[in-house]
């Protein structure tokens, strides 16, 4: 039950919402989200560091027949992301606007978002992963499609096509390992059993990895980002970037890297050379575009192509960074989304063009602004902030690896330093516009969700063992899997594994 | 009155016409005139103290090398009596009393704080008046010597030089520093002495303007003002009863009075005070710092000076109020001296308290479009013809006076579009 509780609280918090009238939509929708939280928090007092295990393991047989059973576990990487779940649930609740539409519903979608999310993070069972992160679909289209800004409808739809490719990619990854694998159900413990040839495992995990790819998103799978973090609204982008984006992640750790090694050995090396073009290409994109929160959404894509980066040289210090990057991206990106959300609703405006002088201290946004600062300083690795110690990691594990890509990776940093220099060079700095700046001020409970963003965004800056002790012992089991010796692999070799022409490199040891 | 002439095409016509017609450039509402009056008491209150202040500094402070405590303004200033207004004032032309406002008598004494501390924590806590801004106007009349062209002409006179080096060498007297450094660099001690002949200037104006804003507010309080053209016009009367007022430095040393600039110069108040004052403060003054760079090499600071045009009258205020600079330090002063109905006004609109000073720069922005109005009707009165003045010519000469004044005002700088609407804040 203990596990099952992170579920079943938030779900249990959006049937109340329904229950409770719509002016205490928004209270009963932050309790709904705030004891799962609680209750997280207190995991965190009961996890066992030096089990390497997943914990509190829970099993109930559903459908036999189909290998489908409800089974749920706990290691230090589900822990974080459930954490990260529910915590940016609860400051998406927080930041919504009071006035939000039918505020009923969409409380209750947040919180059914959350709870689907968590069940995809805890499940022990591919099928069972897999109904959560398609279940996840439903409650964000709709999310997108009715509270959503100009072009939801397309932003919605095309949101749904890819994560619905997606899902089909990632289904045949999860078939193919029960049946080339001959495992008996398809219980992770099950999965982990079998041994596929490392031919196999490479077939395996391209769909595994293009599914997954589109969730992240990489380039050039990532096109329905962008449409769909500008048109979602705050909350919703909140929960899109800060938590979704981390299931493909999630997943290709999970998938990818634990269950499928010697695979994951093998194409590594483009895995990093993908990343590093995302963190590149995406960084470029975000330094031209003019909208503040289609950059915010660039520099996401960009910044996840560390993540993968560093689950790319598998090894204990990248894969440290890598999942504590996956943390650090939530946050930096739950307060950037905050903050372009609250200029946006102030000033009217997301243009650079337009927007000028908001650090001025009376008639501008200056706790935004200041911030906003802070919230871009800490994407671009500052120290003594949130990103600083998992980029580093993520690079200094990398590079014993992958030389040019991680070198890339820290190009990637620099460019992230440019377009947030003009971000905040145009937005907050220079003269205030005499015509416009008539801006409401930020009540306090606008400031709340960043002020405690920022809270720990510093706190993990200042003390970052609080984050990476965690994920400790899952990277110890990984890193028995994964094999230490690095290969040397061509497109040939790869072509040859596709077409079952060649041998499979040897792993030596 | 304007029917004789056809409508007049200038991008200000609206306000030229209503000039014609006896107006100010701001337009008559109640809110306006609520605005401008309380601003004026606010401003009044720390105008008391400005001038008493010049003058203590133009007249007793003086060269002081080290003047750490010009701003500790000394008991008899205080006390003295204003020449225009009080019991004792034998040239009495209003009706407030003549030392120094029970106001801020109270807020020297205690502060915002209400609490009675020595005054040196009153003044590095900045809880005082921020003489910083009067010094300010006065350095910026000095620097645009061209508005003030008979007045300068003199401090460069052999008589001035003698009067100047006759207070000098009594104020150093027995000092073998520092008149070995005089006896090195004379020059500079007669540009201090020329500054300081503009301290009295600024204080000699603005000892008459004080009084003439406190009876606006009591005016108003009373009920007595209908609209913003009665109180431009007390402002225009204001004007010229004391147009005639000597402007002069006197310097105090021990016992002995130096007549830097004797009263039988002839400067007066109107043409050798007030007409610089406005033009150097209102319509000109320099670039105000920290509100933005000013790239000389651009052509962003204008080389001739004539062109400056960063007065109160284009100031932007949003940013202004953001820095510690002059225009700043002039709303936080007249922020503590608000008359209760101006404060509630500020806290129903815009962010309430919170940006109050902003809006209040805005008030005084206003209020000073008002003044520069009074100040264009006194020399159209001076220069030109009544507005009833039957005579079409006269009447368009008038026009041609009110059009080339308007045309200052139609930069993209100029607040006066602004001030036309009840919405700038």
């Amino acid at each position: 039950m203990i596990l099952t509780l992170l579920i079943g609280l938030p779900l249990l918090g959006a049937l109340a919402v329904i229950l409770f009238p719509a002016t205490k939509a928004k209270l009963v929708a932050l309790w709904g989200a705030g004891i799962p939280l609680i209750w997280n928090i207190w995991l965190f007092s009961q996890f066992d560091l030096g089990n390497s295990h997943f914990q509190w393991g829970e099993s109930a047989t559903w459908l036999p027949v189909l290998g489908l059973n409800y089974e749920l576990g706990i290691d230090g990487l589900g822990l974080l992301m459930v954490a990260l779940n529910t915590f940016l649930t609860w400051i998406a609740i927080y930041s919504a606007r009071p006035d939000v539409d039918r505020p009923r519903l969409f409380y209750f979608l947040m919180l059914l978002t959350s709870s689907v999310i968590s069940g995809a993070f805890l499940a022990q069972n591919f099928l069972l992963f897999f109904l959560f992160y398609e279940a996840c679909l439903i409650p964000l289209y709709l999310l997108i499609n009715i509270w959503g800004g100009e072009r939801r409808s397309y932003a919605a739809t095309k949101f749904l096509i890819y994560t619905a490719i997606s899902g089909a990619l990632i289904l045949i990854g999860g078939f193919g390992l029960l049946w080339l694998g001959g495992a008996e159900n398809f219980s992770y413990a099950a999965l982990a059993k079998t041994s596929l040839p490392v031919q196999k495992q490479v077939l395996l995990l391209l769909p595994l990895a293009i599914g997954f790819g589109i969730k992240v998103p990489m380039v050039p799978l990532h096109t329905w980002l962008p449409d769909t973090y500008v048109a979602a609204s705050t909350p919703v982008a909140i929960m899109l970037g800060g938590v979704l984006a981390k299931l493909g992640t999630y997943g290709l750790l999970r998938f990818g890297f634990s269950l499928l090694p010697d695979g994951w050995a093998v194409i590594a090396p483009w895995i990093a050379i993908w990343a590093a073009m995302t963190i590149i290409y995406c960084a470029f994109l975000a330094i031209v575009q003019r909208d503040i929160k289609r950059m915010v959404a660039y520099s996401s894509v960009s910044h996840m192509g560390y993540v993968l980066l560093g689950s790319a040289a598998g090894n204990d210090l990248s894969l440290s960074g890598c999942i504590a990057q996956m943390v650090a991206h939530g946050l930096v990106l739950a307060i950037l989304f905050n903050l372009v959300g609250l200029i946006e609703a102030k000033v009217g405006s997301r243009e650079l063009d337009q927007l000028n002088g908001l650090m001025n201290p009376v008639r501008g946004l200056p706790f935004v602004s200041a911030t906003l600062l802070l919230g871009a300083m800490s994407s671009a690795g500052i120290p003594g902030l949130v990103s600083f110690a998992a980029e580093f990691a993520v690079f200094q594990g990398s590079y014993r690896v992958f030389h040019w890509q991680a070198l890339m990776g820290v190009v990637g940093t620099g460019l992230t330093a440019v377009y947030f220099v003009i971000l905040l060079n145009r937005t907050c700095f220079g003269r205030l516009d005499n015509q416009r700046a008539y801006f409401p001020k930020v009540s306090f409970n606008e400031k709340a969700p960043a002020l405690i963003l920022v809270t720990v965004i510093i706190a993990l800056g200042v003390q970052p063992n609080w984050l990476f002790r965690w994920s400790e012992p899952r990277e110890v089991k990984a890193i028995e899997i994964v094999p230490r010796n690095q290969q040397t692999v061509t497109l040939e070799d790869i072509g040859g594994l596709l077409l079952g022409s060649t041998e499979a490199p040897k792993i030596v040891d | 009155m304007t029917a004789p002439l056809p409508p007049s095409t200038h991008p200000h016509a609206d306000v030229i016409h209503r000039l014609e017609a006896g107006g100010s450039m701001l337009p008559d509402t109640p809110e306006n005139l609520m605005q401008i009056i309380g601003i004026y008491k606010a401003y009044a209150v720390p105008m008391d103290f400005y001038w008493r202040d010049l003058l203590y500094i133009g007249e007793r402070v003086f060269l002081e090398p080290l003047p750490f405590f010009k701003y500790f303004l000394s008991k008899p200033y205080l006390d003295r009596h204003n020449t225009y207004a009080g019991d004792q004032s034998t040239l009495r032309v209003w009706r407030g009393r003549g030392e120094a406002h029970p106001e801020l008598m109270e807020f020297i004494d205690k502060g915002v704080s209400g609490r009675r501390l020595p005054r040196l924590l009153h003044h590095l806590g900045h809880d005082r008046i921020n003489m910083e801004f009067a010094e300010a106007c006065m350095r910026s009349m000095f620097w645009h010597e061209d508005i003030n062209p008979k007045f300068n002409a003199y401090l460069y006179t052999e008589a001035y030089k003698t009067a100047a080096d006759k207070a000098i060498k009594a104020y150093f007297k027995g000092n073998i520093a520092m008149l070995g450094l005089y006896k090195l660099f004379p020059e500079m001690f007669l540009e201090q002495v020329r500054q300081r002949s503009y301290y009295a200037n600024l204080g000699l104006f603005w000892e008459v303007m004080a009084p003439v804003f406190f009876e606006m507010s009591d005016i108003y309080d009373e009920g007595g003002f209908k609209g913003v053209p009665d109180a431009m016009e007390f402002l225009v009367n204001g004007i010229f009863a004391v147009a005639g007022r000597p402007i002069y430095h006197h310097v105090y040393i021990g016992d002995e009075c130096f007549e830097i600039i004797p009263k039988s110069a002839g400067f007066t108040w109107l043409y050798e005070a007030a007409l610089p004052y406005v033009e150097a403060i209102f319509y000109r003054t320099t670039p105000f710092r920290g509100t933005k760079s000013y790239d000389a090499q651009m052509q962003q600071v204008p080389r001739d000076q004539a062109d400056f045009h960063y007065g109160i009258l284009y100031a932007d205020v949003f940013p202004v109020g953001s820095a510690g600079i002059p225009p700043t330090l002039l709303m936080h002063d007249m922020m503590r001296f608000l008359p209760p109905y101006l404060e509630e006004y500020y806290h129903q609109h815009c962010r309430g308290e919170d940006d109050q000073l902003i809006q209040l720069g805005i008030t005084f922005q206003r209020s000073m479009y008002n003044v520069t109005s009074a100040v264009i009707q006194a020399l159209r009165a001076a220069l030109y013809y009544p507005l009833d003045d039957s005579n079409p010519e006269h009447l368009m000469a008038n026009r041609r006076f009110f059009e080339a004044q308007m045309d200052r005002l139609t930069r993209s700088e100029a607040r006066l579009r602004d001030i036309q609407t009840a919405d700038y804040r």
